[in-house]
């Protein structure tokens, strides 16, 4: 019984390997730093520390959809993550939407009414954050060796302010932005569960919501020994919408008095139509 | 059956914004003027953002007043000088308009004016439409054939200076008027998204003394206009017109305006008006306390921007 859900096991993992070398993935060379080197959006996180090792433990994953396509029926969507790695170790994976400028605003009571009298706008804020992780987050980063794997609170911390302010209004403000993005699904409060199967097969399901910013994600997979990062391999997630949709958005955003123009003239012509039918029936 | 809004970045059910529409035609049909202030509230209810909701109304306007022009027009009911003095104050006031929906959205206070303005704006008309079909109830009781209005009231009107002759409305007054009027029904139309009959019409009748067979006709005339202006500047500056919402609420209205229209030669129409007074007061009581209510969430985030 044993032995044939080994067997399973070994099949699902050639298959794997299989769809993964078609892919264009990013693996971490022997001897080099497995810092990640998508084409993604740059930011400040520091390159992982990672201890000089003759030889890297194979880290490899793969996506069940190369990109999050948002079409006219689009409701959210559910991504598997799936790999393996070199046993011992532990799995860590980091999902971060394009990084914006967003600003929050606060409402305040002013003569009976509520209205928004305060604002803080913060720079470099990722539009969707969430980290899966096969063992409890704290136990895995207990000794503070995580690197660049940053909890969600550490990642707002070290958001830059566009205008300087105290620290306890900015704390105030911080966290709002993850209330605000809690209610919308964009900052998952729970550490995802990475599922290991047979020591060395991965999988987590990735969740996305219906209102998604586009941009190019970044998704990042570490694997962990003793919390230290040991190997990294990371790649990029496109989301965007497609077909009628982004077509519609994209002139929007570009050619937006010509969209205005179609606008008006589709109303022109169903409104004349419409009303000219409607009379007649 | 579920559709996602390209431009408003959510799904929304397809009967739903039918369904609206169709209220919104409903309505337009049995009173002659544009469902429009009711179905921008209504749109932000059930969770559109008020800038998209805003800009995609004055689309649907756009067809709504096509459709009743074309039978006014035919009809000979347009006071085309009229419209034309009315439409310049629009064009202007729409442009104002936009450009101060723009500048409120940018400090993050365009919610807030709209839901102000709505309060404001329904629950004035919504009272007056109220004690006018009551009062029009009461008076038909005592007196069944009661003397009818003066057909002209003079007012300031008759002192302003830049006289114009209006044939087709029988009238010789100030052209500022007109043009005033046209510029307050612009912005209105730019902010809130509506055509603006509900106050245009009313306020031809008894601040210009437009005999009334002329006065839907040259409103829609001018709503016409200014709601295109409205929906170009909308999308050519804040790209917040989303023409699939759009299509759902004109088809919706299509359907629901001609119905409408035959209800209201059915029904009363005293008991109509009172009924009418008294969802538009609901819709403004509604509006009054989400501005009152302690919020569930103190925050919110203003758009994204994503630096270069």
């Amino acid at each position: 019984m044993r032995s044939l859900g080994l067997l399973a096991c070994l099949a699902v993992l050639v298959g794997a390997t299989g769809a993964l070398a078609q892919g264009p993935r990013l693996e971490a060379a022997p001897g080099a730093l497995p810092a990640p080197t998508i084409g993604g959006p740059p930011d400040a996180i520091a390159p992982p520390s990672v201890p000089n090792e003759p030889t890297t433990p194979d880290l490899i994953m793969d996506l069940s959809r190369a990109r999050v396509s948002i079409t006219s029926a689009f409701q959210g969507e559910s991504i598997l993550l799936f790999g393996m790695f070199d046993p011992p170790g532990e799995i860590v994976v980091v999902v971060a939407g394009p990084p914006a400028r967003e600003t929050v605003m606060r409402k305040q009571r002013f003569l009976g009414i509520w209205l928004n009298t305060g604002r803080q706008a913060f720079d470099d804020v990722p539009a969707y954050y969430a980290i899966a992780a096969s063992q409890p987050l704290q136990r895995l980063l207990a000794r503070g060796a995580g690197g660049e794997i940053l909890s969600l609170e550490d990642r707002l911390s070290s958001l830059k302010p566009a205008t300087p302010r105290d620290a306890a209004e900015l704390a105030r403000f911080r966290a709002g932005l993850v209330e605000v993005k809690r209610r919308e699904g964009l900052y998952p409060a729970a550490i995802g569960q990475v599922t290991v199967q047979a020591g060395r097969l991965f999988r987590v399901d990735l969740p996305f919501p219906s209102r998604l910013p586009e941009g190019v994600y970044d998704i990042r997979v570490y694997l962990l020994r003793e919390g230290k990062i040991v190997a990294a391999v990371s790649r990029p997630l496109p989301v965007g919408k497609v077909g009628f949709s982004a077509q519609l958005a994209g002139w929007s955003a570009h050619e937006g008095a010509l969209y205005g123009v179609g606008a008006i003239l589709m109303a022109l012509l169903v409104g004349w139509l419409g009303g000219a039918v409607m009379r007649r029936l | 059956m579920e559709i996602y809004l390209p431009i408003a970045e959510l799904s929304m059910n397809v009967f739903l914004l039918l369904g609206l529409g169709a209220a919104a035609g409903l309505l337009s049909g049995m009173f002659g003027v544009g469902g429009g202030f009711l179905a921008t509230p209504l749109l932000i209810f059930v969770g559109i953002p008020p800038a998209v909701a805003v800009a995609s109304q004055a689309n649907q306007v756009v067809a709504n007043s096509i459709s009743s022009l074309q039978v006014q027009w035919r009809r000979g009911n347009v006071d085309l000088r009229m419209g034309l003095v009315l439409l310049a104050g629009g064009m202007l006031g729409s442009s104002a308009g936009v450009w101060l929906f723009t500048y409120l959205k940018r400090i993050g206070q365009i919610d807030f004016v709209i839901a102000v303005l709505y309060v404001v704006m329904l629950s004035t008309i919504g009272l007056l439409m109220m004690f006018e079909s009551l009062s029009t109830y009461f008076k038909r009781r005592r007196n069944p054939d009661g003397p009818r209005g003066k057909l002209h009231t003079h007012y300031l009107v008759h002192r302003l200076p830049l006289k114009l002759r209006f044939y087709k409305s029988k009238l010789y007054i100030s052209a500022l008027l007109p043009i005033g009027l046209g510029f307050i029904i612009g912005i209105l139309s730019a902010i809130l998204g509506v055509g603006g009959g509900f106050v245009l019409v009313p306020a031809m009748i008894y601040l210009l003394g437009m005999p009334t067979a002329v006065v839907i006709g040259t409103s829609n005339f001018q709503i016409l206009f200014v709601a295109a202006n409205v929906t170009f500047l909308q999308a050519a500056t804040n790209g917040t017109v989303d023409v699939v919402l759009a299509l759902l609420l004109i088809l919706g209205g299509v359907v629901g305006a001609p119905i409408g229209a035959r209800l209201a030669a059915k029904l009363p129409g005293v008991a109509l008006r009172a009924l009418m007074s008294l969802l538009i007061l609901l819709v403004a009581a509604e509006l009054l306390t989400e501005l009152l209510r302690t919020p569930s969430s103190l925050y919110s985030l203003g758009t994204r921007e994503v630096l270069p």
